[in-house]
């Protein structure tokens, strides 16, 4: 078992009668971490306990075996890319890259060196010389993680890295995290899209209304998932036909006609059975349309606190 | 070889800071207005020269004139006004903007980045005001012939050495404001346009303030200063350094402290 690089011991944090998160005891290893959960979850204020951007109101929170907050020499090892889109916008991308690097201890010729290959990390070299405040969001984003990425740290905390990339870029992030990972780098990257962070790695925290629900392999939660009893919405040229021929499904567990008549909402427990029966009773209903809105994450949080 | 085991040395971080900052300073509406408003006496002493100085009762000599724009618009008025706006904005404009996490992100003390930041305001503000202040002085000095000129330098570098101290204490003291509180603006007016006026007031109340000190380091006092000069209220130019330095010392160090040990990612 790898040593943890980030360890929160019992630790809670709350601003004044909200608790952003409670109680939260757990330790992230090298590899990548998936921190998913729904918007308002509570990861943003993990992730920057762990960078030591707030101290914990109870308990304790270490990184590289050192209390995150109040120990700046951390930065030497530690790289947080931030959620805000947010730059001093008269720099260029890479003078925005050598200021940093400048406060991260380099001399001048190693900081360009570490700028060029940064940039190049996140294919932003054509864009360096030009100023920040004309980059796109998702060359905004990249220039972000450029600049968490530029001084090699052993542990990169990346608050929503993906939002606002276009699909290319976005694969090409989730690449180089993957890559991180492999080399043995710690990194954690939060998410509220499940399909993303399992592009990245298999390794997630979930968490929720600011407690860590579940710790572990991603399959898991799929699992988890397919056990939530699901709902299912179908638009049909004949809705009763349809109704007539799932009712008789031993796995539905309720049915109902849609205000506008057109639409079945079915609910069942076996989701993939359901789905294997679907074909048929499909043809003879003319099924026009079909969506599960069981895929949003909330709903799946919902169902585990339930539980 | 870096020492990763603790943070950056003091000056260099310091150092680091100084120059993202200045540069973003420098380039600033803000400092292009406040450059406007402190030229301002240049354009007045320009005027004065082709229009007034025939007009204007014998009895106002181009020295009197220098001397007022001295403690009334620049001492008493821009000086401190400058400091206000510029210092107390040092990291407010930082976490309105949502870049501060940057800078808390990298392997310096707060107290490196304040003190930087500090340094590159006082470097700003210094360049943008002294030189006008010169160029008044010899705008409308130059009237009265050259042998007026040379016999008033020395007063002309103590102004600059006084102004300096201004921008120097007063932006201590609003950079501890800006550090310490969400909205510095209103209370550091209050400050500079109430409580300041105690320095007109009789007994111990001048010495509350700040501007009693450095009013009383201003050798040309004009006649019409206010009631302030009724009472007297020159203090010993010793004590005025000592408290100066004092004021500058403490507000700087209060500013470090709040700063180092406040939370700004939620204020982001």
């Amino acid at each position: 078992m790898s040593e943890a690089a980030i360890e929160f011991r019992r630790a809670s944090r709350w601003y004044g009668q909200v608790i952003a998160l409670n109680d939260v005891t757990t330790t992230i290893s090298p590899g990548v971490t998936g921190l998913l959960g729904p918007n308002g979850a509570g990861k943003s204020t993990l992730l920057k306990l762990a960078a030591g951007q707030l101290a914990p109101s109870q308990g304790e929170v270490t990184i590289l075996g050192q209390a995150a907050w109040g120990s700046p020499e951390i930065f030497h090892r530690v790289g947080l890319c931030p959620e805000p889109d947010a730059f001093w916008d008269g720099l260029t991308g890479r003078q925005f890259l050598l200021a940093l690097l400048r406060l991260t201890g380099y001399d001048e010729a190693e900081r360009r060196a570490r700028a060029d290959q940064a940039l190049a990390l996140v294919d932003l070299e054509d864009a360096a010389g030009r100023k920040v405040g004309g980059y796109s969001k998702g060359m905004r984003q990249r220039l972000k993680l450029a600049q968490a990425l530029a001084h090699e740290p052993e542990v990169l905390l990346l608050d929503e890295p993906l939002s606002g990339m276009d699909p290319v870029s976005r694969r090409r992030v989730m690449d180089l995290v993957k890559k991180l990972g492999r080399e043995g780098k710690t990194v954690v990257v939060s998410s509220h899209i499940l399909h993303e962070i399992e592009s990245m790695t298999r390794r997630v925290l979930l968490i929720h209304n600011g407690r860590i629900l579940a710790a572990g392999d991603s399959r898991e939660l799929r699992d988890l998932m397919d056990e939530h009893p699901h709902t299912v919405s179908l638009r049909a040229r004949d809705p009763r036909a349809l109704a007539r021929s799932v009712v008789s499904s031993p796995h539905v567990l309720s049915l109902a006609f849609g205000s506008e008549g057109e639409w079945v909402t079915v609910q069942t427990a076996r989701p993939d059975e359901f789905y294997s029966a679907l074909p048929e009773a499909a043809i003879e209903a003319g099924v026009l349309e079909m969506y599960s809105p069981d895929e949003d994450l909330e709903s799946v949080f919902k169902y585990l606190v339930a539980r | 070889m870096r020492d990763t085991s603790r943070p950056l040395p003091f000056a260099r971080a310091a150092g680091g800071v100084f120059d993202l900052t200045l540069d973003g300073l420098v380039w600033s509406r803000r400092t292009f207005w406040m450059a406007a408003l402190l030229g301002l006496p240049v354009v007045f002493g320009v005027l004065y020269r082709m229009v007034l100085a025939s007009r204007l009762p014998p009895q106002l000599q181009p020295f009197d004139l220098y001397g007022t724009i001295v403690v009334f618009y620049y001492l008493r008025n821009l000086v401190p006004l400058a400091a206000l706006f510029y210092a107390s904005a040092l990291v407010a404009d930082e976490v309105e903007a949502k870049t501060l996490t940057y800078l808390l992100t990298r392997p310096v003390t707060r107290g490196a980045i304040l003190v930087g930041k500090f340094a590159a305001y006082l470097v700003t503000v210094l360049c943008v005001t002294l030189p006008a202040v010169v160029l008044t002085f010899f705008i409308v000095l130059t009237g009265g012939g050259s042998h007026s000129v040379s016999a008033a330098v020395p007063d002309l570098f103590r102004d600059l050495a006084v102004l300096a101290a201004g921008l120097l204490v007063y932006g201590a003291l609003f950079t501890l404001l800006g550090v310490a509180l969400r909205r510095p603006i209103l209370p550091g007016l209050l400050f500079l346009f109430v409580w300041e006026l105690l320095a007109n007031l009789p007994g111990y109340l001048p010495r509350l303030t700040v501007t009693a000190y450095l009013r009383s380091l201003v050798t040309h006092r004009p006649a019409e200063e206010g009631i302030g000069e009724l009472f007297g209220q020159v203090l010993p130019a010793s004590l005025c350094l000592e408290m100066l330095a004092g004021m500058t010392v403490v507000f700087l160090g209060a500013a470090i402290w709040i700063f180092s040990t406040r939370e700004y990612v939620f204020d982001q």
